[in-house]
């Protein structure tokens, strides 16, 4: 030890027994006040309930298995291996009475090959939905913020070291059209910086008003050809590899900003 | 009596909200980090991470550890040395995983609390995320963050000091990454005899004061006091290297304009960061004046303090190496706070104090 701070020599173990009885302590305290701070808001405040939006990813009007070939409208067949997005700041629009709930600082990781991704529960007070609103990616403040944690943790492969950044949507798979090794094509989305920024906003009208009096359940589709047309037209056999921020991963992100949908699940 | 409910309700929220004010107890030891005198101040967000003794530690301890390679065998010590400066000593490119070579010359690390940007090309915008990019790399450590956390997890010893240092024993990348950040953003050099002549505390001897007029002349447009650089990315005139082919920043901006610019390094520590130049062409100081005056390539893309050469007389050559002579900090060189931990009971007792602990 050479830091003037701390010249005697601690002691590790003693220093933990002590602190966990603390903490043992606090803990305790912590769930007194917890249980008493929960009973009054539910007494005070007017009820909560919960919304799930599950997010399903489709190819056209078929449902995306990783073991299927599908056909994109170059007539390039192609299967998919990898499929995942980020999800984060959710608005509830409710554009009749003029109210909205935002959920900030929120971030959710879409993976196709996880089904517990897929399904975003989040509390609400509002008491009808007309619209929901999210960006597609990660807004560029934490990009530029060192290493987070959750689902933005770096370690989720989501995230380029070299050139600091998060992927915000990641597409791979293999295609007789890719000129590549193996056939395959893989598509990392990615920029936050002026002129390359590839989050999208996104903003979903449901088919009707949902009275949220009970918890309710949103249904979001990502139709995966989206990627290749819409704005642009990209196919696999020019384009098999996307690996950087710039004009490739721009016009990407302009496609697969039209692939969402919603509807109201029965 | 609803009046006499809600001041009830008020004062048992503000009893038991007391646990929480109380729940911090001090059981770290936080660390200062000073700026020098008449430095500018640090760019680092010391909020978001403040230093501890603990955290300090516990990110010595990883920068030291082989196990953050896919094979043990890579820490970030072994390309980034004490005695180089935290530069690999004596190596234009280092060694990574699989007999690999690394793609550039290791910097050295020392005032990163002031770097905005890192590597040659400033690809990476947070000193945090830094780490990240030479442990997954396939020629440096090549290993991935989920290893790196589960072999992490499965050591007591490492338990006990996120424990220490983050209050709860969770071991994610955020915290292996502040805790290198506390080790490494503690490397502040700045108590080479040029910073005691700034003091007032020294003087410069006649060929360092007149190498430091020439420098003042001719370097410091790039080479900014105090830091001896200013951060910007530049085309110093140096060829390409055809097996390398690295064009520098124009791999993090594809801005053609940025073709072959680095970053413009520190000269502190100079004499002991050898070789010089982003693929460490240059052997010595002498290699590199040389380039300077006789073989810099004054092409379009050339950076304009250099688009007329940068004539240098063999006089101003002695003098100037004699200033960068100056720049060498040998206390932050041998400073023990930053030599790999348990070092101090692995060294031998020198001989002339052998007799005096008996």
């Amino acid at each position: 030890m050479f830091f003037k701070s701390s010249n005697k020599d601690i002691n590790a173990e003693e220093c933990d027994a002590t602190g966990d009885a603390t903490r043992l302590y606090c803990l305790a305290h912590k769930k007194i006040f917890l249980l008493f701070f929960i009973i009054s808001c539910s007494l005070s405040v007017k009820a909560q309930h919960t919304i799930t939006i599950t997010f399903k990813n489709k190819v056209g009007d078929k449902t995306l298995n990783t073991d299927s070939i599908y056909t994109n409208q170059f007539d390039e067949t192609f299967k998919v291996r990898n499929c995942r997005y980020y999800i984060s700041n959710i608005v509830f629009i409710d554009s009749i009475n003029k109210k909205t709930q935002v959920y900030n600082d929120e971030y959710f990781l879409i993976d196709e090959k996880d089904e517990v991704s897929k399904k975003i529960t989040l509390n609400t007070s509002i008491q009808q939905i007309t619209g929901i609103e999210f960006l597609l990616g990660v807004d560029s403040i934490k990009n530029v913020s060192g290493v987070q944690t959750g689902s933005l943790d770096p370690a989720k492969g989501m995230f380029w070291t070299w050139n600091t950044g998060y992927v915000m949507a990641k597409l791979e798979g293999t295609s007789p059209a890719a000129n590549t090794p193996a056939h395959a094509f893989s598509y990392h989305i990615g920029g936050y910086k002026t002129g390359e920024d590839a989050a999208r906003k996104i903003k979903l009208t449901l088919p009707g008003a949902l009275a949220v009096n009970e918890n309710k359940k949103i249904i979001v589709t990502a139709d995966i050809l989206k990627w290749f047309t819409g704005m642009h037209d990209i196919k696999i056999t020019d384009a098999a590899f996307c690996h950087e921020p710039g004009k490739l991963a721009m016009q990407f992100a302009d496609n697969y900003a039209n692939m969402f949908n919603v509807e109201i699940a029965q | 009596m609803k009046i006499c409910k809600t001041i009830c309700f008020i004062v048992c929220v503000f009893a038991s909200a007391i646990s929480w004010v109380n729940i911090q107890q001090a059981s770290t030891h936080s660390l200062k980090f000073i700026v020098p005198k008449g430095w500018p101040q640090p760019v680092y967000d010391f909020k978001n991470n403040p230093l501890t003794e603990e955290g300090f530690q516990l990110g010595r301890k990883l920068f030291y550890d082989g196990c953050l390679s896919k094979d043990g065998n890579f820490s970030c010590a072994g390309c980034h040395q004490q005695f180089a400066a935290f530069a690999t000593y004596d190596h234009s490119l280092s060694h990574g995983h699989d007999n690999n070579f690394t793609k550039r010359n290791a910097p050295p690390l020392f005032n990163l609390a002031w770097q905005k940007e890192f590597m040659w090309d400033g690809g990476i915008n947070h000193l945090d995320a830094q780490p990240l990019a030479p442990i997954t790399d396939s020629n440096e450590m090549a290993e991935n963050i989920d290893n790196v956390l589960k072999k992490l997890k499965a050591d007591t010893a490492y338990k006990r000091m996120f424990k220490a240092a983050f209050g709860d024993a969770t071991i994610n990348t955020q915290r292996m990454t502040k805790a290198l950040s506390q080790f490494v953003v503690m490397m502040v050099s700045s108590n080479s005899k040029y910073d005691r002549v700034m003091r007032g505390e020294d003087s410069f001897n006649l060929p360092q004061r007149l190498g430091y007029a020439i420098f003042k002349k001719k370097c410091a447009a790039c080479h900014a006091e105090p830091m001896f650089t200013d951060y910007s990315y530049r085309n110093a005139g140096l060829p390409l290297d055809s097996f390398l082919y690295d064009h520098g920043r124009m791999r993090i901006t594809r801005n053609s304009a940025d073709s072959l610019k680095f970053k413009v390094p520190s000269l502190r520590n100079a004499q002991q960061t050898f070789p010089y130049g982003h693929d460490g062409r240059f052997y010595s100081l002498m290699e590199v004046f040389n380039f300077y005056r006789n073989d810099l390539v004054q092409g379009p893309l050339t950076d304009s303090v250099l688009m007329h050469g940068m004539p240098l007389s063999n006089y101003e050559i002695g003098q100037l190496t004699a200033f960068i002579y100056t720049l060498t900090d040998s206390a932050f060189l041998n400073d023990k706070r930053f030599a790999a931990p348990g070092y101090e009971s692995r060294m031998p007792v020198p001989a002339k104090d052998m007799h005096r602990i008996k």
